[in-house]
């Protein structure tokens, strides 16, 4: 970029027009008397009328105009009017909740319209951090007035709001699935941290069982989740059936135990790949140097190798994690609980909303793993971030 | 390419998928005796032909579509008059890998409704991600000395692209195809919760009524279509991690 006459940003130019076609175009809320019947649609002009609906737009316009001749001080007003947006959003749910909603029980659903422009907002917010070259911490502040207006909207006048009623209908159901998911999670990366360590280092003394081991892994892996589960359910059945220790465990067919056997198996392989990959990317020089001042094999190990190996075994738990929050929400078909459970009730009542409460958690949490192991492994990161 | 045996292994997968679908009826007995309690031990409510068709045919098109995009957004933001839109698209790239499939497929239905369209737009969005973060690196591997050696030869932009640029990048847009039709295939098979008839019903069907019998059957054609298909990408020329 020239800094006296800068270039027109084209990609901040065509998310602002394209955001205003959507924003004039789509339905941005829908409105269902109950559950039960197909909402109806609104546009912003059939809320506001249509020189309200304009006058939305200004801001748009605003950003189409600082687009076209974008300098650093204009770029951080873009940022600041974008997050404004983003602000603005829960707010103008809430009135459009006040405007619409004439009957108790009547259920507001958010329309395309929304989630595009939502959409479009936070591609915004990402080429102005890229373009404005932000931290890490700061990008992720930026989020914060979002999210309290989206806390105090709801508060306070979002009653109507469908996904809001789903969750308050079953908000104790809501904590119990995000722990069970959150504790199949924890279990199935711990024990696969501790097994693909074990493995790793095995691999690393014993060549056969490095191909034998990624070969089976590999395998492993290709095979869909979905048939994974389903071939363990008549194997675990028939044990839990014919060994009795095992059944007193709580060990079946269906539910945690299946659950668990394949999120271990699937964890296994970004697991031992990193750590391999880590410990071998060592630079024998260091560990000449560090025999050579007389440390012992297992000082060595613990004080030179693990440390500098740390932030790519990282990388390979952080891999890990956001797959099996993924993959836990698959093994709710088979009874195991977990956000998964909200998505497959949803769709099998054609509950769109009860669909969204188990899917957001899942997104968020799964953004939320591999934001915070980022920046675990950016500190850790010999050089990095003191 | 010449050495016959090197298709060995991806054919026997695909004639032990093959001999699966077809023979799936013969082997009546030993579905009879895991599910001993059901009146029926066969899925029969779509021969597993038509699921076989109907599941290759979903991820084929998807695929299909993913690729012919996603190459083409990679290549459109390497490309002087759209690299302002490169740094966006290889963050969007990866920041979209983090999504977990099912919830893609979950947050499709509510936009697109039920049925095989939004399946495939959900596998096809998905599936994107994948091939532009892989033709974004395959794009960027090429040494600067190989692009300033084939402008010396007096070759145009588009000769660079096709002669020089691609063929160098094609193992690593491979192995981002691989990554994408693997996640797809088995994708395909939850969106049967969905409402798209494919090998995912008999492993739904079977849950919904407890016949394990069905989620064998499923399952096995699920695991075979996958690991066929990948033994067959694995005898492609292809580099990197998947």
């Amino acid at each position: 970029m020239r800094s006296q006459t800068p270039g027109t940003n084209v990609v901040l130019l065509s998310l602002s027009l394209l955001a205003l076609v959507v924003w004039l175009g789509l339905d941005t809320v829908s409105l269902a008397a109950n559950r039960i019947v197909p909402g109806t649609g609104y546009r912003i002009d059939e809320i506001l009328g249509w020189g309200g609906a304009l006058a939305t737009c200004l801001p748009w316009l605003a950003l189409v105009g600082i687009a076209w001749r974008p300098t650093r001080p204009r770029l951080v007003l873009a940022l600041a009017l974008v997050v404004l947006m983003l602000s603005a959003l829960p707010a103008w749910l809430a009135l459009s909740a006040e405007t619409l909603v004439d009957i108790p029980g009547a259920r507001l659903g958010i329309g395309a319209g929304i989630w595009v422009v939502l959409f479009l907002l936070l591609l915004a917010l990402i080429e102005l951090r890229t373009r404005l070259v932000l931290g890490r911490l700061l990008g992720w502040g930026l989020l914060l007035p979002p999210v309290a207006s989206a806390g105090f909207c709801l508060a306070r006048w979002l009653e109507p709001l469908a996904l809001w009623q789903e969750y308050r209908s079953r908000s104790d159901q809501f904590l119990g699935a995000v722990g069970e998911h959150l504790l199949l999670v924890g279990v199935a990366v711990g024990t696969s941290l501790a097994l693909g360590v074990g493995l790793a280092l095995a691999m690393r003394r014993w060549p056969g069982v490095q191909k034998v081991g990624f070969g089976v892994l590999n395998f492993l892996q290709t095979i869909p989740s979905i048939a994974l589960f389903g071939l363990l359910l008549a194997p675990l059945a028939w044990l839990s059936a014919n060994v009795d220790w095992l059944s007193a465990l709580g060990v079946s067919g269906i539910g945690w135990a299946p659950a668990l056997l394949a999120l271990v198996g699937y964890s296994l392989l970004p697991m031992v790949r990193n750590t391999f990959v880590a410990l071998e990317a060592v630079d024998p020089g260091v560990v000449d140097a560090a025999r050579g001042m007389g440390m012992s094999r297992g000082q060595v190990f613990r004080q030179v190798r693990l440390p500098l190996a740390l932030p790519v075994i990282l990388e390979g738990v952080r891999i890990t994690t956001v797959q099996a929050i993924g993959l836990t929400a698959v093994a709710a078909l088979i009874g195991a609980g977990g956000l998964g459970t909200f998505i497959f009730q949803g769709l099998g009542q054609a509950a769109m909303d009860l669909v969204l409460l188990g899917a957001l958690p899942i997104l968020v949490l799964a953004l939320l793993v591999d934001a915070l192991l980022g920046a675990l492994t950016d500190i850790l990161r010999p050089g990095g971030a003191e | 390419m010449t050495d016959p045996r090197r298709w060995l292994v991806p054919m026997v997968w695909l004639a032990l998928l093959l001999a699966a679908t077809l023979g799936m009826g013969q082997l009546e007995g030993l579905f009879r005796w895991l599910e001993s309690d059901s009146r029926q031990v066969i899925y029969a409510r779509a021969d597993f032909l038509t699921l076989l068709g109907r599941h290759l045919l979903v991820v084929s098109v998807a695929a299909a579509l993913a690729i012919l995009i996603g190459v083409g957004a990679a290549i459109a933001a390497t490309r002087p008059w759209g690299r302002d839109f490169l740094p966006l698209v290889s963050q969007l790239a990866s920041i979209g890998q983090t999504f977990p499939p099912v919830a893609v497929l979950a947050l499709a239905v509510p936009v697109l409704g039920f049925g095989t369209l939004p399946i495939i737009v959900a596998l096809l969005l998905y599936g994107l991600l994948p091939i532009v973060r892989n033709t974004l690196a395959g794009l960027a591997g090429i040494e600067a000395g190989v692009m300033e050696a084939a402008r010396g030869m007096g070759m145009s932009r588009g000769q660079i692209l096709r002669q020089v640029e691609l063929p160098l990048a094609a193992p690593v847009i491979l192995a981002g195809i691989r990554t994408s039709v693997t996640i797809n295939i088995a994708t395909a098979a939850i969106g049967a919760t969905v409402g798209a008839s494919n090998l995912g019903d008999p492993i739904i069907s079977g849950i919904v009524n407890g016949n394990t019998a069905y989620v064998v059957q499923g399952a096995l054609l699920i695991g075979l279509l996958a690991i066929s298909v990948d033994s067959l990408f694995s005898r492609l020329p292809m580099s990197g991690a998947r």
